[in-house]
């Protein structure tokens, strides 16, 4: 009856020990060592202590991807935060019919798989043949006929964060609404019978009320939008896989996987780790908090 | 009251607009699908499928790959989903009904799990699953997706779970029921909408994934709907990409979802409403 | 590794003939319905020369052939996980040629040198044969080759009054003068550093050489910063690709585009096998949804990418090496399978479809047509990435991409050029 609790948690640990653990703590070995492709095919691997790091620390390409990961990152997630909220205010706003129709259409989108997905908003953003293009180009005084999107790292990651955005609103859009369903008529009604304004409103006694469900919402985003990589290599394929192009996740990839420098990729997941902690950490202290309240 | 019955017209138009345009990508995949590849071809998009055809979905299914590969993702999405729910909701239990010690460790174990990036992982999941024999097969990549899966399932349950009210279950008990008997037939109904709610989260991630399947199902046989549709997008190097069949297969793996979606739509924002509560 | 090979050297060195014809008859019944799996690359090899491998391995050993298809783009991945696993490796694999010395170093392969004779020796193609081998011993033999030539729109040439070029550099001249700011002259994207090499190398540029043991990124070169500059001027005056694109598909640039009923530019560089998607347009009778490309000789035309001083141009040789996995354990059966692909009737089938078959002596199985001609003119010249054990990693990393962008966009190339040797040296170690 007393290990009631650990009885419970045990096969969540087991699978996470099994699916998680054994890799990263072969990770946590392989960031060690120096390991390459010869290593793959068992040649003994060396120890090399913190080499691979110290030579990370060093490395000004590494800081730029980090540097360019947070920002894309921080600001993709704003911003689905953003419309996120105001997609669910919207709802909020509006009769049943239209209500009904929007959150169709943000399933939809929800539900579209991400390959396919990226294959058609890389159709969409085609320099010749794509219908954005088309479209903009339709508008009298706009040249976009053949813009490629994908040349210039700026408009390709406008690019990567618009397709992220339209991938991960409806998670926050149906979070936020579902939180906002939960704030009661009568507060609302009081609010405004004491004269407050729609924007007061909003800020004073809606906002707080969904803070929690913001909080987390908002914090899965910023870890989800940090490690982002089918969407980018994908885009990366139809566009450029050179180095200025690349964000942490690709550029681990890239890393392990074509350059075959396993030791420094490891090292570089585990660094990534330690950053999106040191990132997150303030979230997770007062999110503990609140779960101590 | 006129003017707040324009304003909400106006939002519903608004609400209208832009439903049209975020299914427009969705729309688009499905209309492309129907349009022969010189059509799609051609510098001028076509906006409606007038004259098009079922051509490009017969030519994407011909060589019959895709029903193995949609068996293969319905088991492993299946399997995912099922035992996802089921240790996390036993997880879920244990941190929002129990007190302690190392309760405050696995939750924030469960949150730092989620940032680990899974890109450098691959090696040690092949090397694992290799070991005992799990390559090609549909266990090895469910216990890696139930594991990349399974900490945010238990993180959306537990609001589930705190906001239904010990008092009902054990007004149950006292009413003679065992605590299982109580669990069974009071908490778990009232749960329903937060475990669909979790599994369609679980659904969504095990039917969607790329990489793990990549490296941990490297037999054709053993392919899965997403590594399918990739071999249509690359062209090799004596032929060019079929958009038509590209989207045509693209569509083929959306629908499941999307019938899946539908079937469960109602319950899900009821689900995540609950499950807001407590965020 | 070393028993093997001196295994080996002793074959070679004793009348091998006998001893190989003796196993050759044997093997198949040791090797009797062993099942083996080959892996080929991408959908180069149609599918009449697959089922031919198939249905002559059941014949010559009762097994079953079993052949899966890999990507390009994600090969690497799955040739590192699965090749040093002895359990699922595959029996036989295909690689692209550019990256046999990377996992030939690695010691990814069996030792073929004692079959080495056997399956072609000195007839087998020199470049392919090099990269696959180590300290002498021979790894990864040449599947097939194909040669990269340039098509041209007779009609926007004679309308220009341009010829057939006879040097690099009027051939350069050339398309600079063909390029308008809706046509190129030459279609090359800024990041397509396979085929921008042909510049490098028709100048005796190296993009790395071997001093003593150690391989060196050679970009500043002066023979390669002048092959560099040639084809900064090159994109900058002729093209009006993005820099961003790399090696694609570079054929729909020359065929009539439906919309405009021009072509996107006047001259193009592609493989051989391109020349069955270039040509007139029309509608497939078979299947409306498509369309089909009927090359025509008025419109259409090709030549080897001309040399400095005239010949054909070292262009890059592109094609792909065949190999037995260390790790497989069905050597013997795996052997049997190299036989058949090395065996005169499937070479000759590689020729007839195009692909430039590993032994030199087939050739001729390409036919005489002028696609012929350009293939094996260019192919004679061709020449291979630097054999060094790192090269794999270099490609992977998108350095190459990146240094040529930059180079094609207009970046000072002396300055490139030393940044990317430093980043490249350490890499070609391996």
């Amino acid at each position: 009856m007393k290990r009631i609790p650990q009885a419970l948690l045990l096969p969540a640990l087991l699978i996470l020990l099994v699916g998680l653990g054994y890799p990263v703590g072969w990770q946590l070995v392989t960031s060690l060592q120096e390991y390459g492709l010869a290593q793959q095919f068992g040649r003994p691997a060396p120890f090399v202590g913190f080499a691979n790091y110290l030579e990370l620390a060093s490395d000004p390409t590494l800081w730029a991807v980090v540097i360019r990961s947070i920002v894309f990152c921080v600001v993709t997630a704003t911003l689905t935060l953003v419309v996120g909220m105001a997609l669910a205010l919207l709802m909020m706003a509006v009769g049943r019919i239209p209500r009904l129709i929007l959150q169709i259409a943000l399933l939809l989108a929800w539900a579209m798989p991400v390959v396919a997905a990226m294959t058609v908003w890389i159709w969409l953003f085609d320099r010749r043949r794509g219908v954005i293009n088309y479209l903009l180009d339709l508008i009298p005084g706009v040249d976009m006929n053949r813009f490629n999107w994908l040349e210039q790292p700026s408009t390709f990651f406008i690019v990567a964060s618009i397709i992220v955005i339209w991938m991960s609103v409806p998670f926050v859009a149906f979070s936020a609404y579902a939180g906002l369903t939960q704030v009661s008529e009568e507060v609302l009604e009081a609010a405004q019978l004491d004269g407050a304004s729609g924007w007061q409103r909003l800020k004073n006694v809606i906002l707080p009320m969904i803070r929690p469900v913001i909080m987390i919402v908002f914090l899965l985003q910023l870890i989800w939008d940090l490690r982002v990589f089918t969407q980018i290599t994908m885009l990366q394929d139809a566009g450029s896989k050179s180095g200025a192009f690349d964000l942490l996740g690709t550029y681990i990839y890239k890393l392990g996987t074509r350059a075959q420098d396993f030791g420094m990729a490891s090292a570089v997941s585990i660094l990534v780790l330690a950053i999106t902690i040191a990132l997150s950490w303030f979230y997770v202290r007062s999110l503990m908090k609140e779960e101590e309240a | 009251m006129t003017r707040i019955r324009i304003a909400k017209t106006l939002w519903g138009a608004l609400a209208i607009i832009i439903a049209i345009a975020w299914v427009f990508p969705v729309y688009w995949m499905v209309n492309s699908s129907m349009l022969p590849t010189s059509t799609l071809e051609s510098f001028t998009p076509t906006f409606l499928p007038f004259g098009g055809s079922l051509d490009n979905f017969a030519a994407a299914l011909a060589d019959g790959d895709f029903y193995s590969a949609l068996g293969m993702s319905v088991a492993v999405t299946l399997i995912t989903v099922f035992f996802c729910l089921l240790f996390a909701f036993f997880a879920a239990v244990a941190i929002s009904r129990f007190r302690f010690r190392g309760r405050k460790s696995f939750i924030i174990a469960v949150l730092l799990v989620q940032m680990l990036p899974a890109e450098g992982l691959f090696i040690a999941q092949y090397k694992m699953m290799a070991s005992v024999g799990l390559l090609n097969s549909v266990i090895g990549v469910s216990i890696i997706y139930i594991a990349a899966v399974v900490p945010f399932t238990i993180w959306m349950l537990r609001g589930f779970v705190a906001g239904i009210p010990a008092d009902l279950e054990e007004a149950a008990m006292v009413d003679g029921l065992s605590r299982t008997q109580a669990f069974l037939r009071i908490t778990f109904p009232l749960l329903a909408p937060g475990l669909v709610a979790s599994g369609v989260y679980a659904f969504l991630q095990a039917w969607n994934e790329f990489t793990v399947a990549l490296v941990l199902l490297p037999a054709e046989s053993a392919q899965t709907l997403p590594l399918w549709l990739r071999g249509f997008v690359q062209a090799s190097a004596t032929r060019a990409t079929d958009w038509g069949q590209v989207m045509a297969a693209s569509t083929l793996v959306a629908v499941p979802v999307i019938i899946f979606f539908l079937i469960v739509q109602g319950r899900l924002t009821s689900g995540l409403v609950s499950g807001a509560v407590k965020g | 590794m070393t028993r093997k090979k001196t295994l080996g050297l002793m074959a070679v060195a004793t009348a091998s003939a006998l001893i190989l014809a003796g196993c050759s008859t044997t093997e198949p019944a040791e090797a009797g319905g062993t099942d083996i799996t080959l892996w080929l690359m991408g959908g180069d090899t149609p599918d009449e020369l697959r089922d031919y491998l198939a249905t002559e391995y059941a014949d010559a050993t009762g097994g079953t052939l079993t052949i899966e298809e890999q990507s390009w783009g994600d090969a690497i991945a799955k040739l590192t996980t699965a090749l040093p696993d002895a359990e699922n490796t595959p029996d036989v694999v295909e690689i692209g040629n550019t990256w046999s010395p990377t996992f030939t170093n690695a010691g990814a392969f069996s030792d073929l040198s004692d079959m080495y004779e056997e399956l072609g020796g000195d007839k087998l193609l020199d470049s392919f044969v090099e990269v696959g081998t180590v300290d002498g011993a021979h790894y990864a033999l040449p599947y097939y080759f194909g040669s990269r030539y340039v098509f041209y729109r007779k009609d926007i040439w004679a309308a220009a009054g341009k010829e057939v070029p006879e040097t690099l550099e009027e051939f350069n001249a050339t398309v600079a003068d063909l390029a308008s700011d809706t046509q190129s002259g030459f279609y090359i994207g800024g990041e397509d550093w396979r085929n921008a090499i042909s510049w490098v190398f028709a100048n005796d540029g190296e993009l790395a050489v071997k001093e003593g043991d150690e391989w060196v990124s050679t970009l500043s070169d002066p023979n390669t910063i002048e092959g560099l500059e040639q084809f900064q001027a090159l994109f900058q005056n002729a093209s009006n690709a993005p820099v961003t694109e790399a090696d694609s598909t570079p054929w729909v640039n020359i065929n009539n585009n439906e919309s405009t009923g021009a072509p996107e530019s006047a001259t193009i560089i592609a493989p051989g096998w391109a020349h069955w998607s270039i040509g007139d347009l029309a509608p497939d009778p078979e299947d409306d949804t498509k369309t089909v490309a009927t090359w025509n000789d008025d419109v259409f035309g090709v030549f080897p990418l001309p040399g400095k001083d005239g010949g054909a141009a070292p262009v890059f040789a592109g094609g792909s090496n065949i190999a037995i996995s260390a790790a497989s354990q069905n050597q013997d059966a795996a052997r049997e399978l190299l036989k058949i692909i090395f065996s005169e009737e499937y070479q000759q089938m590689l020729g007839e479809n195009g692909l430039g078959p590993g032994n030199t002596d087939y050739v001729s199985a390409l036919g005489d047509d002028q696609f012929a001609q350009a293939l094996i003119d260019s192919a004679v010249a061709s020449k291979l990435t630097p054999a060094a054990p790192g090269w794999a990693a270099v490609e992977g990393s998108g350095l190459l991409e990146e240094f040529f962008g930059k180079v094609a966009a207009g970046g000072d190339i002396e300055a490139l050029a030393a940044e990317y040797d430093e980043q490249i040296t350490p890499l070609l170690a391996g």
